[in-house]
């Protein structure tokens, strides 16, 4: 048994869609509807429903513009979500043992 | 079991991290300026030749090579003005990164051959060709563009061709159509991209 922390883990992030489009975004930056929803291979409505949440967190930022008199909406991903994200990696990683073998680290404590 | 798990995250957030940066490098305007802009040198240089225009090379180089430099270079250019520049991931980073190793080493080749008169025998024609076919080549992996492989092959052919015609000022104009159709021409279509992805 290792010593999982389950309060430790993000619950925005548990969700295996979040997690890619939070992912996907920080590689991005900036994508459109369509592209997050091809990276993430999920339907409009699933996709829709998850960005929603995670703009709810304030992890994910909209914006709408017209691209050729056509609606394009862009999503960013926020300070916030990058730090989510990078904390969440921070968390899987101390869940690996270390390179050397021997027990998985234990998670450090946040400011 | 949670470590396996674990291991998976890790593997699928990296995955999309790569393609994240994939997607957002592969829409860059840069490729089309430097398509046009070049095949204006070269045709400029053909005209001059052929006496059709009084515009000589040199001027002519040093415009075609000069603003499509500031262009690339805006971003250095927001952050001396003191502006936010947006951050690259590591993928977009290493891309932009292999073609402003890519256009230096071809803009020292192309002043060096002109100050030497080189430039007259012909061959660093076929040197830009070869390289931009390693940048194509290259792209395509860290991008997972495959059809980039076939531009890079166009661009090694094009290479043969324009060594061949190297004593003749007819590569010019074939050098020009190069740079029109595989690096203006592939530029546009990564840009396009984007807004058919938008009209999904």
């Amino acid at each position: 048994m290792t010593d999982f922390d389950h309060a430790a883990i993000d619950e925005i992030l548990a969700s295996r869609v979040r997690l890619a489009i939070v992912a996907f975004l920080a590689g991005a930056n900036t994508a459109d509807f369509v592209a997050v929803r091809d990276a993430t291979k999920t339907t409009d409505g699933n996709a829709s429903i998850h960005l929603r949440k995670l703009e709810d967190a304030g992890y994910v930022e909209m914006q709408k513009r017209f691209v050729a008199r056509r609606p394009q909406t862009l999503y960013s991903l926020t300070g916030r979500g990058r730090r989510a994200l990078l904390d969440y990696v921070a968390h899987l990683e101390a869940l690996l043992p270390p390179a050397g073998g021997g027990e998985p680290s234990q998670p450090e404590e946040g400011p | 079991m949670i470590e396996d798990q674990a291991r998976e995250d890790i593997a699928l957030i990296r995955r999309v991290i790569e393609d994240g940066a994939a997607y957002a490098t592969a829409g860059s305007p840069d490729m089309l300026v430097w398509g046009i802009a070049v095949a204006i040198g070269y045709l400029g240089t053909y005209a001059c030749i052929r006496g059709w225009s009084p515009v000589t090379p040199g001027p002519l180089w040093a415009a075609c090579l000069g603003l499509p430099w500031l262009f690339s270079l805006r971003r250095v250019a927001t952050g001396l003005a003191g502006r936010k520049v947006r951050a690259r991931g590591p993928m977009a980073q290493a891309l932009a990164m292999l073609w402003f190793g890519c256009g230096i080493f071809l803009t020292i080749l192309v002043i060096a051959a002109m100050a030497t008169g080189e430039a007259r025998n012909g061959w660093c024609n076929a040197v830009v060709a070869g390289v931009i076919g390693i940048g194509f080549f290259t792209s395509a992996s860290l991008t997972r563009l495959l059809w980039l492989r076939w531009v890079a092959i166009a661009w090694w052919l094009g290479e043969v061709a324009l060594f061949a015609l190297r004593h003749r000022a007819e590569a010019l104009p074939l050098a020009a159509a190069l740079m029109l159709l595989l690096l203006a021409g592939p530029g546009y279509a990564l840009m396009s991209r984007r807004s058919r992805r938008a009209e999904g």
